[in-house]
């Protein structure tokens, strides 16, 4: 996943932001030539990133520079425009000194995306935890919905397997912020443990009684129905909010025949 | 959340709402207001593969009524070939809606016909329970003393009960149908969904049918017994009988000739249609056993949007009931107003709204200074307009038995008038609180009307004294809110005149004849409103205008309403009637009965595609946007259709 995003603290309070974003020729010196003419024109280049992977002959580069005020940024962005390497060329100033991003929309697992806080998210849940009845019901059904779709997306990119379904949710933990992940599991007899440290949303609670992580539960009995082809039930078990080091899910085969009241009642 | 229904169907005892897909939105039992306890209901088809939703979007759906009746066609078309017919009808007797569904595809397909439902019986999304008895081939659910059960012909093969809202999400019925099998739970409790199924093999020359029957009860035995003997009559039967009993109950409406007019011809049909159509959606809306109607079915339930629909008010209904009347179905009056004495405050006022039972509905307006004071004048005016239709020996019955709710409605009036204007209040539209226009005509109207039964009850004295009061509030309200523009001003808002243009002020005209078409200087009155609020009011959409409550209205967007349209259409062919038809007169009638054509004639425009009137006709795009149907509109249409006739009928006697 690539962040398009610049938060800008400005290191020069006098300086202004300048981003482009460059579609060039990908050629082994591409990359260095245009990172050189940003240097020879005074352009201090202060978050960057560079894509070449989706198209080979093509790539994408997009830098947020700083730059003295009244400096000819536009004669600067005409000379870099007939550079040989620069197929396309946009730039624009930055005026609000808040977040800018050049790719819009965003997209993530094939799906439009927005960047929402966590302290945000957060505040979904507890409304949904405060005024919705069976919550914690509804927050497993919304995660389970997600859990499903992103292995359904997965699949599209790669082969999906008992070997690889759950590197590839640690992976996708790690990228996407949720937290890190480590898991054991038996996929014979679908048992397990998920393990989530820094877990994005036990770490916004402090002194809860109970486990906070309904929705990430959801996701992973979804992830894990969707990729096993099988029902499991995943409980939180251990939750950082209720003061532990890390979130801990358990992963069982749903059982047959059995209504939550007898769950409750420990038949 | 709020979901706006294409069409309605049911009895003296149901009211079920219907989306454009044929889904259930609402099912009302026992009462048009409560309990309703469908969240979801509807049906999907599984290919081997997947779900296919009846309200996903690849279907095409097209929705009308069987001419004349209360019962619903909705044909679905899916790209893959899939055609699913839906016909839709309360029972004729019971409270049970029979969905006959038959599926139909150009190419072989095996899969499952699943029915879905979430029930929230008694409204309630907890607490609830539900079993599946097979033998009698009955799925209940219940929740004290409100039952509700599916059962079907052919019997269902499958079934699943599971848990609608829990981490045991595999229970959950709209899961489960996912593989395309039901795990056959017997009985669960809490918040439930449920799902019955058949196997599903058809191609061209071989089509299915289903039909699923959802009944209503207050106990477990009667519903047994309901599913029981509809399980036993024929489907057929049913229909037929339910064609003819709304058949024969339209056949006692007055009869309509509106002889062909210049221009209108094709248009013709459209208005025999809409009438009808207003009629059967009003006798739906109706508790025959209470005499109240609910002003729309209830969509916002929470309250999200609106205040909600779901309950009386006697403003609505009494221009309902005595549509109804001039239709030819006087028998809402004497119920409704039988209601209305049992409803009436201690201090002869109506509350702003009540459930139909007569109990207090929620309400913005408990206080004397926030009820709304135009209710009361609208219930005497209309109890009025009803007695005046009634011989005798009913109406010195009638006026027997409403005499102490007349005295104590006219004398509340009296109070909240004594200085020429009425006290303050809440506006008709509950959105402005002060002194009004459109009240004042109405306290005028409720006065003159309790004046006409005082004089028959032998009561000169109050019957002086009302009318007194009653002039005195005409010149009054003439004096210090007609404004020099030509128009009246809205009303008194914190002690200052209100000059905003509001449709409202029409009501002067009507419904409540404060001004009269033939008094010359009064008519002018009237024509200088209807002009002002055509341009200013005016909101262009649908190849024509509408006309919106007042300027810078916020609510749901400031549409337009068919209420404040058919006003104004109303007022043009009221003058229309009065005018001579000698000379210029001629030209004069046929120029406000074209005006007043297009009025109505945009108003049957925005109505679903099912012919539903709503509240309000979106501005942007045209189509319905609120409040479905509206009880009020249906009897605004009714009135603009009936003095339509009337005014052909008498050109058209002249000409002959």
């Amino acid at each position: 996943m690539v962040r398009d995003l610049y938060m800008f603290s400005k290191i020069d309070k006098e300086a202004e932001v300048v981003w482009f974003k460059i579609t060039y020729e990908n050629t082994v010196r591409s990359e260095a030539d245009i990172t050189s003419f940003f240097a020879e024109n005074g352009l201090d280049i202060r978050f960057a990133y560079l894509d070449s992977s989706e198209d080979p002959s093509k790539g994408k580069y997009v830098m947020f520079t700083e730059v003295e005020k009244n400096k000819d940024i536009k004669s600067i962005a005409d000379k870099l425009g007939k550079m040989d390497v620069v197929l396309n060329l946009d730039w624009g100033f930055s005026k609000n000194r808040a977040i800018q991003t050049v790719e819009f929309p965003l997209h993530l697992l094939g799906e439009r995306a927005i960047i929402i806080r966590v302290k945000t998210f957060v505040n979904i849940l507890n409304i949904i935890n405060e005024n919705a009845p069976q919550s914690e019901g509804l927050l497993t059904m919304i995660g389970l919905k997600s859990g499903t779709g992103v292995v359904q997306y997965f699949r599209d990119m790669v082969d999906v397997n008992d070997n690889n379904f759950l590197d590839l949710l640690k992976e996708l933990f790690m990228a996407s912020g949720w937290g890190t992940l480590d898991y054991e599991m038996n996929t014979v007899d679908k048992t397990g443990t998920l393990r989530v440290t820094d877990s994005f949303i036990a770490d916004e609670y402090e002194g809860s009684d109970v486990p906070k992580c309904a929705y990430m539960s959801g996701f992973f009995a979804g992830y894990i129905s969707e990729s096993l082809d099988t029902t499991v039930q995943v409980r939180e078990t251990i939750c950082k909010s209720m003061g532990n080091a890390f979130c801990e899910h358990q992963v069982s085969p749903a059982p047959k025949d059995v209504k939550i009241e007898h769950l409750h009642k420990g038949e | 959340m709020i979901r706006q229904p294409n069409a309605i169907v049911g009895n003296d005892r149901l009211l079920v709402t219907v989306g454009k897909k044929g889904e259930i939105f609402g099912y009302y039992f026992p009462g048009r207001d409560f309990a309703q306890h469908v969240e979801e209901s509807q049906a999907c088809l599984h290919d081997g593969k997947g779900l296919i939703w009846s309200n996903a979007r690849e279907w095409v759906a097209d929705q009308k009524y069987i001419e004349n009746t209360n019962i619903i066609i909705t044909e679905l078309v899916h790209p893959s070939g899939l055609v699913m017919h839906i016909t839709d009808f309360v029972h004729p007797a019971l409270p049970v809606l029979v969905r006959k569904y038959k599926i139909s595809s150009k190419k072989k397909f095996s899969g499952k016909f699943f029915y879905y439902s979430n029930f929230q019986v008694g409204e309630m999304n907890k607490k609830n329970s539900a079993f599946c008895d097979y033998n009698s081939g009955l799925l209940g659910q219940y929740w004290k003393n409100y039952h509700v059960g599916i059962s079907s012909s052919p019997m269902f093969q499958e079934w699943q009960i599971g848990k609608a809202m829990d981490t045991i999400w595999w229970t959950n019925a709209k899961y489960d149908m996912e593989d395309g099998e039901l795990q056959g739970n017997l009985e669960d409790i809490g918040d439930l969904n449920c799902s019955i199924g058949w196997k599903l093999d058809i191609d061209d020359s071989k089509p299915a049918e289903f039909t699923v029957f959802i009944g209503a009860a207050s106990k477990r035995p009667a519903l047994y017994k309901r599913m029981r003997q509809v399980q036993n009559e024929t489907i057929e039967n049913m229909y037929n009988e339910t064609q003819e009993k709304w058949i024969k109950w339209l056949s006692k409406k007055k009869h309509l000739e509106i002889p062909e007019y210049l221009g209108f011809k094709a248009f013709r049909q459209d208005l025999f249609k809409g009438f009808n159509r207003s009629l059967l959606a009003l006798s739906v809306l109706s508790d025959s056993s209470k005499g109240s109607f609910v002003a729309a079915p209830e969509f916002d339930h929470g309250f999200e949007k609106s205040g909600g629909y779901g309950y009386c008010w006697n403003r609505d209904t009494a221009e309902v009931v005595t549509s109804l009347l001039e239709a030819g179905y006087p028998e809402y009056c004497s119920r409704f107003f039988k209601w209305c004495k049992t409803t009436q405050l201690q201090d002869g006022s109506w509350f702003q709204r009540y459930w139909l039972d007569g109990n207090t509905a929620p309400s913005w307006g408990n206080f004397s200074f926030s009820t709304q004071i135009d209710e009361t004048g609208s219930t005497i005016f209309a109890m009025d307009s009803f007695y005046r239709t009634l011989q005798q020996p009913m109406k010195a019955e009638f006026l027997d038995s409403m005499w102490a709710t007349v005295i104590c409605a006219a004398e509340y009036l009296m109070r909240r008038s004594s200085k020429g204007l009425h006290e303050h209040c809440i506006c008709l539209w509950e959105t402005f609180g002060g002194v009004f226009t459109y009240t004042n005509a109405a306290v005028y109207a409720g006065l003159m009307g309790a004046a006409n039964m005082a004089r028959d009850y032998n009561e000169k004295g109050l019957a002086d004294r009302w009318t007194q009061r009653a002039e005195f509030i005409k010149s009054t309200t003439i004096d210090k809110l007609w404004l020099d523009e030509g128009y009246f001003a809205r009303g008194i808002i914190h002690g200052k005149i209100d000059t905003a243009i509001d449709a409202s002020i029409i009501g002067t005209f009507v419904p409540f004849n404060m001004l009269s078409a033939s008094d010359k200087k009064e008519k002018m009155m009237i024509e200088s409103m209807i002009n002002n609020i055509e341009e200013q009011l005016r909101v262009p959409v649908n190849n024509h205008f509408g006309i919106k409550r007042y300027v810078d209205d916020k609510y749901i967007d400031g549409n337009p309403w068919i209420v404040t349209t058919l006003w104004l259409s109303k007022a043009l062919l009221e003058i229309a009637i009065t005018i001579d038809d000698k000379d210029n007169g001629k030209e004069e009638i046929k120029t406000l009965t074209n005006a007043a054509l297009k009025y109505i004639q945009w108003s049957l425009k925005g109505a679903t595609g099912a012919g539903m009137l709503p509240e309000q006709v979106n501005k942007y795009t045209g189509s319905p946007a609120w409040a479905i149907p509206l009880g009020w509109s249906c009897a605004l249409m009714l009135d603009n259709i009936l003095l339509l006739d009337k005014l052909l009928k008498k050109r058209s006697d002249k000409n002959v």
